[in-house]
């Protein structure tokens, strides 16, 4: 919220007046090591068509077969959410930032 | 009273459960607009958790609210920052005004779009007419769709509008002793309890007050640690609710107070009937006349006359408020003050304020009412979202507000007619108001609001003259052309000044001005101690401007250019024959005599560059910021690399690397330069540096220093890193201090290791700008202070006055001390006798 006015302001008031103020980032995307038991929840490494961290407490992989998908393994696996979606994408809901 | 039963709300989604604390957004997580729950969705629609009407629903769909016959009103917001989505993957099943059913289907929306294009899916689900609720279900895990979730207890219809009859008991003045005063969670609870009473109840600080009922009035009162402040109240209970309150107030309303504090409390000192006290601002002092400044009181009809002509009388505005602001830029070109109105114009097209605004067309309001309550509501949300430089923005907020509704009522602004010797007194001096300011004819400024990073004292600064803030609000009242002294050292306004008073302060204010000039004839001579030891002092910069006027006030060089800043406001990154001209005008600037040191981009999750974008990190100071993103981005740091050694013979060329932590990252650094060197063809490389701002590197500077050609000590971050402590934080940024022994020994074991090397060490952090501070850093060997540019004639004058041997003996003795207070208090007596003795040389 207000990113640009409030950068506006960090470059108005540094280098000298006051010290830099933390920014807030957006669009967060990026790989994440998945655990073994997740792996095989989902089918397996080779079932993986893609695998990206999204909207914070997400990790969005899509699955070649989307059959060998094992949505009570993945909760033992410690995955408090699932989501399956079409076309064999699924969010694993992971939380804020927690490896799996 | 009529009494109703409880509402259980059911589950507007499946999904996993997750407290309101934990939400990444903190106008969620402050509950500011109110308490309630949130859902990492697995479903894709979204149902109605209570029967009622619809009473909004954004265009978007992204949001809807739903409010019951009792008028209880909940609100459903769907994911973060998707109002930027603009509807895409929504799809709203209902409409405004429509009755519906629990559980009814009210949007839907494409879960996996959302999450590959917007923030989060994060949804909330807020009680926003603020009925106290308890949570039916355990506080985490899973819950599906139509579950009952939270049983909410309606409150009797109040009306509150209506005051009670009778006289208005008050209570006795109490001191709040909430840190950051009443913000949103403590001022909710206290909105709460006030509730509960019949009776109308008011809060009070000084002269203003405030509907204890209203979050958002109290809010409004911006109390901060340590206000008087009184509860008033009047009707049958009022006694009890005075009692409540007072109780509740002295508790901390929910928020973790420290019992009795009377001496702690820096905040509203006394003030009497001929002396009132605020914070210093802007030191100095001036002797002048009182001049009031108000702002006409503005009429807004609150009905629209017609939704399209709202629409277009405000895009009118708003364009012309632009227009404005960029000629007001054009006018005071270069200065700190330009770069705010340009902050101004980012304003006006901020997407949650139009939002805002444009919601309250829709329902028929006129542009004058909707822009206004958008941005008064705006500015309650900086100031209560706990972060002290967006708070003082608040002021700026209101600013805009301001230039925009006079646009649109078509209200002139008269130009000022001040008189000589004016001390401008206000509530809060707006950029705009001092932009049209004849400055010739103004001595001083005092201001009931504002902080050390509000506008007027970023003006005062600039202008060298003397302004308090943080007045009590009687200084209002105060007639035109009363004569008073303001002593803005000790933050204090004299109203019945007597003549010795004045003559005293004449005679402080022109031994200051006789000091500075001073030290701005002599800057251009040696920084060297009264026995022979010669300091360099250079120059922070971020521009070829600032090098320039370096040079002019006796900067020895360029001990630090922030890179970065060059190119801060691109949306691209600059092109490398681009950066390359950069690098060379400030290299030739400086000529081949004078060190530059330039450190390679220092950005990351704390400072983002609008064109290196990045993940977003849960502890951005702990994440990918400085060398470390320069390594995981190596194109950067090569392109960069190459357009820093086009400019290698023209000035003596440093670069320097920032955050390095790993021996690892400068030997990969070095490579990456000495491959750039060689493709260029250079013989020589320049030097290479690495900024010490980790603990790891101060402590491994013994095996750092063999590899390097300099260390440059980064005080600020060397000092968050190794006390652990925010420096932004608002209880612990004055802790955070760099005098602390622990930095102190970080810097001495960091220069021991470097001389032992042979290699030499600077300081630009800072603590290096500090006058103070210069006797212990010379002591412990520190080569060079790089400083902000306005103090080299300072700091040069600091280090002539000093003898190596006391400093040496000094910097050891501090270093046994406890903490950084005790640190401060050696220096100062320090000062206080080195600056004696040298009076003495001097008579």
């Amino acid at each position: 919220m207000f990113e640009k006015f409030q950068r506006a302001f960090w470059k108005a008031l540094t280098p000298d007046l006051v010290l830099e103020t933390p920014q807030a980032v957006v669009a967060p995307v990026g790989e994440t090591a998945l655990a073994p038991a997740v792996l095989n929840a989902l089918g397996g490494a080779e079932n993986l068509k893609s695998q990206q961290r999204v909207a914070l407490t997400r990790v969005r992989v899509q699955l070649q077969d989307a059959g060998r998908l094992d949505v009570q393994a993945l909760k033992a696996a410690g995955v408090p959410g699932v989501m399956v979606l079409a076309g064999g994408v699924v969010h694993l809901l992971t939380g804020e930032n927690t490896a799996l | 009273m009529t009494t109703t039963q409880s509402l259980e709300l059911l589950a507007p989604l499946s999904g996993v459960l997750l407290a309101l604390d934990q939400v990444p957004d903190p106008v969620f997580s402050s509950r500011l607009i109110g308490d309630g729950l949130c859902i990492d969705p697995t479903s894709q629609t979204l149902c109605a958790p209570l029967a009622g009407v619809i009473s909004n629903i954004q265009d978007s769909g992204h949001a809807v609210s739903v409010t019951d016959d009792n008028g209880v009103q909940v609100l459903m917001h769907i994911g973060l920052d998707t109002v930027n989505l603009a509807g895409k993957g929504f799809t709203r099943l209902v409409e405004e005004g429509q009755r519906v059913e629990a559980g009814q289907p009210l949007i839907e929306f494409d879960a996996d779009y959302v999450a590959l294009n917007a923030r989060s899916l994060l949804t909330l689900m807020l009680v926003v007419s603020g009925e106290p609720f308890k949570l039916l279900t355990p506080e985490q895990g899973l819950v599906d769709v139509g579950q009952p979730l939270l049983r909410v207890t309606p409150q009797a219809v109040a009306d509150e509008v209506k005051d009670e009859e009778g006289d208005a008991l008050f209570s006795k003045p109490l001191t709040l002793p909430n840190a950051n005063g009443l913000h949103a969670r403590p001022a909710a609870v206290l909105a709460q309890a006030a509730k509960g009473f019949k009776a109308s109840i008011y809060l009070h600080k000084q002269t203003e007050s405030a509907n204890a009922k209203s979050l958002v009035r109290i809010m409004a009162l911006q109390t901060a640690q340590g206000d008087t402040v009184q509860v008033s109240a009047a009707g049958e209970d009022a006694e009890a609710a005075i009692q409540a309150l007072v109780t509740l107030l002295a508790e901390g309303c929910g928020e973790v107070v420290t019992a009795h504090q009377p001496a702690a409390s820096p905040v509203a000192p006394d003030s009497s009937a001929t002396l009132l006290r605020g914070v210093c601002a802007s030191p100095g002092s001036a002797f002048g006349q009182v001049v009031q400044v108000k702002e006409p009181a503005l009429t807004i009809v609150e009905a629209g006359t017609g939704e399209a002509l709202e629409r277009a009388v405000l895009t009118q505005a708003l364009s012309d408020a632009n227009l404005a602001l960029q000629a007001l830029q054009e006018k005071v070109v270069g200065s700190a003050r330009s770069e705010i109105f340009r902050a101004h114009q980012e304003l006006l097209d901020d997407p949650a304020l139009l939002e805002q605004t444009r919601d309250l067309l829709d329902q028929g309001k006129s542009a004058a009412f909707a822009w206004n309550r958008a941005t008064e509501a705006t500015a309650t949300l900086f100031q209560g979202l706990g972060n002290a430089l967006l708070a003082e923005r608040a002021a700026d907020l209101a600013d805009v507000g301001q230039r925009v509704l006079k646009l649109i009522l078509g209200v002139q602004d008269s130009a000022w007619d001040l008189p000589e010797q004016a001390i401008l007194i206000a509530e809060q001096l707006t950029p705009s108001q001092t932009a049209s300011l004849d400055t010739r004819k103004v001595l001083g400024f005092v201001t009931v609001g504002g902080g050390a990073t509000s506008h007027v004292a970023i003006l005062a600064r600039a202008l060298g003259l003397p302004a308090i803030c943080g007045v009590p609000a009687q200084v209002l009242e105060l007639v035109n052309g009363k004569q008073v002294l303001l002593d803005a050292d000790k933050g204090e306004l004299h109203l019945n000044p007597d003549l010795a008073e004045i003559e005293q302060l004449q005679v402080t204010r022109q031994q200051h001005v006789l000091r500075r000039q001073r030290e701005v004839e002599q800057a251009s001579l040696p920084a060297t101690t009264r026995d022979g030891h010669h300091v360099e002092v250079t120059a922070n910069v971020a521009s070829l401007q600032e090098v320039e006027q370096a040079l002019s006030l006796g900067g020895e060089g360029v001990g630090l250019l922030r890179s970065e800043f060059l190119y801060l406001d691109r949306n691209r990154a600059p092109s490398p024959e681009e950066q390359a001209g950069t690098y060379s005008a400030i290299a030739r600037a400086l000529g081949p005599e004078r060190n530059l040191v330039v450190r390679t981009l220092d950005v990351g999750g704390d400072k983002p560059l609008a064109y290196v974008p990045m993940d977003s990190e849960t502890n951005p100071f702990l994440g990918l910021r400085g060398i470390r993103l320069c390594l995981e981005r190596p194109e950067l740091l090569r392109e960069q690399f190459r357009a820093i050694l086009a400019s290698a013979g023209f000035a003596r060329l440093h670069i320097m690397l920032p955050m390095v932590s790993l021996l690892s990252e400068l030997r990969l650094a070095r490579k990456i330069l000495e491959e750039e060197a060689l493709a260029l063809g250079l013989t020589e490389l320049p030097k290479l540096g690495i900024m010490i701002e980790v603990p790891s590197a101060a402590l491994m500077a013994d095996l750092f220093a063999p590899e390097v050609d300099f260390f440059s000590i980064g005080t600020n971050d060397l000092t968050q890193y190794t006390l652990a402590m925010d420096r932004d934080h608002p209880r612990l940024a004055s802790q955070a201090d760099s005098f602390h022994p622990a930095v102190l020994r970080l810097i001495a074991s960091t220069v021991k290791a470097a001389h032992a090397h042979g290699k030499w060490v600077g300081v630009c952090g800072a603590l290096a700008s500090e006058a103070l501070a210069v006797p212990v850093l010379i002591g412990l060997g520190v080569d060079e202070l790089s400083v902000s540019v306005p103090l080299i004639p300072t700091i040069k004058a600091t280090v002539r006055e000093l003898d190596l041997a006391d400093c040496q003996s000094i910097a050891r003795q501090v270093l046994g001390l406890e903490e950084a207070a005790q640190v401060r208090e050696a220096l100062r007596l320090y000062h206080a006798a080195t600056v004696e003795t040298s009076l003495v040389v001097e008579h």
